[in-house]
């Protein structure tokens, strides 16, 4: 009985996956409205002068407390839903070491029975599965031993909320509900994944390498033995893994035997687990309507795109049971941290709807359940030896070995692991390094994409590395760090060369010379003499953190009006950093304005059809070579939202889109304006050259012509039949793809790989007619692509930017409190697109880095978050009196030039803070901890 | 167990609603999001910890406070007023938002929340507070501690904090009547 018959509306049709078509787009009504961020977005106002946004696009409906989140959606918001919402839970083993034998509701008594229990043999009968990306065993069958603490084992639905309400209350904490057989132990399981990066660099940093990852390869283990790695034996000449263990073997053993001018330091580092603590905490609403064989789904996800390709996964396998036609998919606003992006329980979400008996279910996670399943940050252990001539005082040899805890399911361990273990060198140049990782698994709750991303592990334990080697050279440490800092040209640890110019030297420098750090001997006699009981220290750290994941990929399109409304739409998800605001704003570099109607998370690009095959990481470059032939084809299709790809990902898609538009639409549009009367008109006498363009207060001049408004360009434009609105489809493999096209004629290459052109409303009949898309749209052919050798993905990370961090701070003595006084944080982003959200970055990033330092922490096992008794009460957030809010300060070093792009900074600027912090403990205390956080137990042990 | 209902009646957002039969030990932001579709005040931990889903309670002496719908029972507010994060923009009869208020403003302004899930809380918890400081000024050289006493407790982890704490600032600072000696 659905209010609203979806024939008629004007839902767009993204694709067509497998037999399923897949819908994700507002209906038109208000209940939508409320519901989809598109309406929920107001034209950003826009200060032409600073070219600054006044505020966030996304901002009036935030603020109002509207329906911007999932979490917000009742089925009663929905126009074409039934009205009754029904409402689920899910039942979850708690130990982990024993096999599961079945659960027992009698605590309910009669009156709370739920009205359908869910349980593995009805997704065995029905060929419900996950998809493969999240492994086995959604629902635990009886008989077999949890993977992980929190495997759930049954859904339990109720179609009355009062119902639903006091049964969920009556079974929290209530772990006998579930039945346990035998003890088997947890289980034990191959490694996620395993990695070594093996580097000798030649002569000098600039010479070629002897032996890098890029150059040759990155070593992979021959097998697995009792779930360890077994490693190539070392061959000088033997296979590229055989050569990689010949290095690594021959760094061990100088490491063994050091030169007599060597310091080799050995130390053990910890990092903890932690919970992203996203505040909406994870849920889904999903309707299955079966007399129409559609599903829908409301959910809040960093990559809507995952959760339709994922989600016809599932459908397709259980279509004998639910055949589903039609997908439609509602992704909101939402924000992650990571935790978010390919997390499981949008699929959760689609089975309770399975068996919903006709009724749409909300499965909405409370804090305890959050903490129970949320994807975490990984513990990481890690080993570091590194080597350092005394003479010199220049790093020689690093050798780590890094651990990560990825939990029960694989998620995105490997990744992370690799990630950590290339991002360990920080800032520094090391002629020589092997870094081996492995993702284990575990027991503990999936560890995936959080914020961080293994960096923050391993670079945060390189800072206080560097930090105390600096002391046992007896050199001051921001010296010692600018020695060895990694300059423009120099290669990293996989032998790449990183992007444009590398300015850790410059955020040092800046450091160096900020009286927190310049006074810190004196203001330590000063403080320390007059607070007894107190003491006092400063600490700094620097880092530099790769952004991007090697396959990066997006859509935009930008198009003007005739009435002059500039629209972008954008594969990008808005997930609280501001992205919606920044791609809006990024369009005014080429078109004067940022675009007053923006539209996020879009799945539908009938406008410009781009097909993908393969894995972008592991394909060979002939499989590569030969798809590419088709000029529709790309590595990669959508990337997820993440903190920090927008600022630079997106923005180029965003801005290459604007950029057709200008260049072959509103610039035509000027010099034709320019050029009409005798002699060419006002231009004739001039050269008028693009590069002089310049919008000045929505005008646009160049070289000394009249300035003209960009309504009558537009118009213009619409006139001659010019290119009005562009689609482009980009991809990075560190370094964007090209592709050649023709343009009206005329051949031009765009750092683009797919393109698809609208001609204003004069256009001549024949590029009327090439214009086929739906919308519109004429969809060229490239004529040549040139997309990045696979070899980079050898490359790992080749994307930079860098934050400095100083923190002062007190530790009580009696308590063993750590009380931050102070912090100063230098950052390098390039240009920014909003300054106002680059610095709340910032100062969310540092309170989150304040938090892993000193106060966050989750047991890995059965005390932890899995047992389902975690909550706010014991895992302290850091508040406002934590993080220093109104001293606090911070500056960013201006752009080289101005063309320099905006840089991804949400992951780094959380990560020198926590470094800092334990160094200024180090200043104040004499003591280097090494494993995070530092709490004050910790601390009254040392002191004791 | 069973589920006893009892009716409710209580004035939230200035409108009378109810008597609704409700069941007795439900939470008070169960009711607002399920029974009468105010989804604005946030589930954060449902343990009275974060302050994500505070409301405002007007009290009859002209007072008011924050409140915790997460561990207050609906039914605790019979007869009584509240005013939930969806009070205070004024609206017009398409329900179009056409002014905000000063907090709400500066907030905007200040660019001070991201994801904005705890946003309901502090727009509530820095509206009690300017209406708190209308009633008794304080002193110039005590504004940030008083801010910082009224917020603190709401946790944000997107922000950091700062712009929320700018925000309230400007605005007690640029309200007549809201700060004691000597000029604003
Ligand atoms: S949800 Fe009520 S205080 Fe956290
Ligand atoms: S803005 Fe996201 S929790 Fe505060």
């Amino acid at each position: 009985m659905a209010k609203l018959d979806l024939s008629r509306r004007s839902f767009l049709k993204a694709s067509v996956i497998a037999g399923v078509s897949v819908y994700v787009a507002p209906l038109g009504g208000k209940a939508f409205a409320a519901l989809f961020e598109e309406k929920l977005l107001t034209p950003v106002k826009w200060s032409g002068k600073d070219g600054k946004a006044q505020f966030r696009i996304d901002g009036i409906a935030k603020v109002t407390g509207s329906k911007v989140f999932a979490r917000d959606a009742r089925a009663r918001d929905m126009p074409h839903w039934p009205d009754q919402q029904s409402h689920a839970f899910i039942l979850r083993a708690t130990r982990a070491d024993r096999s599961y034998e079945g659960f027992d509701l009698t605590l309910l008594g009669d009156e709370l029975q739920p009205d359908r229990i869910v349980t593995a043999e009805d997704l065995a009968r029905d060929g419900v599965k996950f998809p493969a990306f999240y492994g086995e065993d959604m629902l635990l069958p009886k008989g077999k031993t949890p993977a992980y603490l929190g495997h759930a084992v049954a859904i339990l639905i109720y179609h009355e909320f009062a119902k639903f309400r006091f049964a969920k209350d009556t079974l929290k904490f209530h772990d006998e509900v579930i039945r346990y057989g035998a003890v088997t132990g947890p289980l034990e399981r191959d490694p996620w994944g395993t990695f070594r990066f093996v580097r000798v660099g030649g002569t000098t940093p600039f010479d070629d390498d002897v032996f890098s990852s890029l150059k040759n390869a990155p070593v992979f283990p021959n097998m697995m033995r009792k779930h360890q790695p077994v490693w190539p034996d070392g061959q000088e000449h033997g296979k590229l893994g055989e050569q990689g263990m010949f290095y690594a073997g021959k760094i061990q053993d100088e490491l063994d035997h050091p030169p007599a001018d060597w310091l080799v330091f050995d130390r053990e580092y910890h990092t903890q687990s932690i919970d992203t603590a996203a505040l909406e905490p994870d849920n889904a609403n999903c309707w299955y309507d079966a007399a129409n064989q559609a599903l829908h789904m409301i959910v809040p996800s960093q990559g809507p795109l995952e959760v339709v390709e994922s989600a016809t996964e599932l459908i397709n396998g259980a279509k004998a049971r639910f055949p589903v036609k039609q997908l439609f998919v509602h992704p909101c606003f939402t924000v992650g941290y990571g935790s978010k992006d390919h997390y499981n329980v949008p699929f959760y979400g689609l089975v309770c709807a399975l068996y919903g008996d006709g009724k749409p279910v909300r499965l909405a996670f409370d804090r305890y359940e959050h903490f129970q399943t949320s994807i975490k940050r990984h513990a990481f252990k890690m080993h570091y030896r590194i080597a350092v001539d005394k003479k010199t005082g220049l790093m020689q040899a690093f050798k780590g070995d890094f651990e990560a805890n990825g939990g029960g399911r694989a998620n995105f361990s490997p990744s992370v692991a690799m990630v950590g273990a290339t991002a360990a060198q920080s800032v520094y140049y090391f002629p020589k390094n092997d870094f081996a990782a492995v993702a284990i698994a575990s027991r503990a709750i999936d560890a995936g994409s959080a914020r961080g991303y293994g960096t923050l592990q391993s670079m945060a334990a390189t800072e206080m590395a560097v930090d105390e080697i600096a002391e046992k050279l007896g050199m001051d440490p921001i010296d010692f760090r600018l020695k060895n800092v990694l300059k423009s040209g120099m290669k990293n640890t996989q032998g790449a060369i990183p992007a444009g110019a590398i300015r850790a030297d410059e955020v040092m420098e800046k450091a160096k010379v900020h009286p927190i750090w310049a006074n810190r001997a004196k203001k330590k006699a000063d403080f320390d003499t007059k607070n007894p009981g107190q003491r006092y220290g400063v600490g700094f750290a620097c880092v530099q953190k790769d952004f991007g994941t090697g396959a990066e990929s997006s859509f935009a399109k930008v198009e003007i009006g005739e009435d002059g409304t500039i629209s972008l739409f954008h594969t990008g998800n808005e997930i609280g950093t501001g992205m919606s605001t920044s791609q809006a704003l990024a369009v005014a570099k080429w078109l004067g304005f940022p675009a007053g109607d923006a539209h996020f998370g879009v799945t539908d690009w009938a406008d410009l059809p781009v097909v993908t095959s393969g894995n972008p990481y592991l394909m060979s470059q002939a499989e590569q070579n030969k798809v590419s032939a088709n000029p529709r084809w790309s590595p990669a299709y959508a990337s997820p939202a993440s903190a920090t790809n927008s600022a630079f990902y997106y923005t180029h898609s965003t801005r290459e889109a604007a950029r057709v538009v200008f260049m072959h639409g509103l610039w035509p549009a000027a010099m034709a304006i320019w050029g009409q009367g005798i002699g060419g008109g006002q231009a004739g006498p001039l050269v008028v050259r693009v590069e002089d363009a310049r919008w000045v207060d929505g005008k646009l001049s160049a070289g000394g012509l009249q300035a003209l408004p960009f309504e009558q360009l537009v118009k213009k434009a619409h006139e001659l039949g010019l290119v009005t609105g562009a689609t482009v489809h980009v991809f990075n493999r560190w370094r964007w793809s090209e592709a050649d096209f023709d343009i009206a004629g005329k051949p031009v290459r765009l750092p683009i790989d797919g393109l698809s052109l609208k001609y204003g409303s004069g256009a001549k009949p024949a590029d009327k007619a090439k214009a086929a898309t739906r919308g519109g749209y004429h969809v060229l052919d490239r004529k040549k692509v040139y997309i990045p050798d696979v070899q980079m993905n050898n490359a790992a990370v080749t994307y930079y930017s860098a934050v400095g961090t100083l923190v002062e701070l007190a530790v009580h003595e009696a308590s063993g409190k750590v009380e931050v006084l102070n912090h100063h944080s230098i950052m390098e982003c390039g240009s920014q697109l909003s300054p106002q959200l680059v610095s709340g970055q910032l100062q969310g990033g540092v309170a989150m880095g304040i938090g892993h330092a000193l106060h966050e922490f989750l047991p890995l096992y059965e005390d932890g978050p899995g047992n389902g008794t975690w909550n706010f009460n014991r895992y302290h957030v850091p508040r406002a009196k934590d993080v220093v809010v109104w001293k606090q300060t911070g500056e960013v070093l201006p752009p080289v030039t101005e063309t320099d792009p905006p840089k991804g900074i949400a992951e780094v600027v959380m990560i020198p803070v926590v470094g800092a912090i334990v160094n200024g403990i180090a200043h104040a205390i004499g003591h280097r901890f090494t494993d995070l956080p530092v709490t004050p137990e910790k601390i009254q042990e040392v002191l004791a | 167990m069973s589920i006893a209902n009892k009716p409710l009646s209580l004035t939230i957002n200035g409108k009378a609603v109810g008597p609704l039969l409700v069941p007795e030990g439900l939470m008070m932001i169960d009711f607002l999001h399920e029974y009468v579709a105010l989804t604005g005040s946030r589930l954060g931990c449902g343990q009275g910890v974060c302050r994500a889903c505070v409301a405002i309670l007007d009290n009859p002496d002209g007072t008011s406070e924050e409140i915790r719908t997460c561990i207050t029972g609906a039914h605790f507010f019979q007869g009584k007023k509240i005013r939930t994060v969806e009070a205070h923009a004024k609206r017009n009869d398409k329900g179009e938002v056409v002014e905000l208020s000063p907090i709400q403003q500066a907030f905007l302004e200040h660019y001070s929340f991201q994801c904005g899930y705890c946003t309901p809380g502090f727009v509530n918890a820095a509206t009690v507070l300017v209406e708190k400081l209308k009633r008794q000024p304080v002193d110039k050289d005590k504004v940030e501690e008083t801010i910082t006493d009224a917020l603190n407790d709401h946790i944000c982890r997107c922000t950091g904090y700062v712009r929320y704490y700018e925000a309230v600032k400007e605005v007690v600072m640029n309200t007549p009547g809201l700060v004691k000696g000597g000029k604003a």
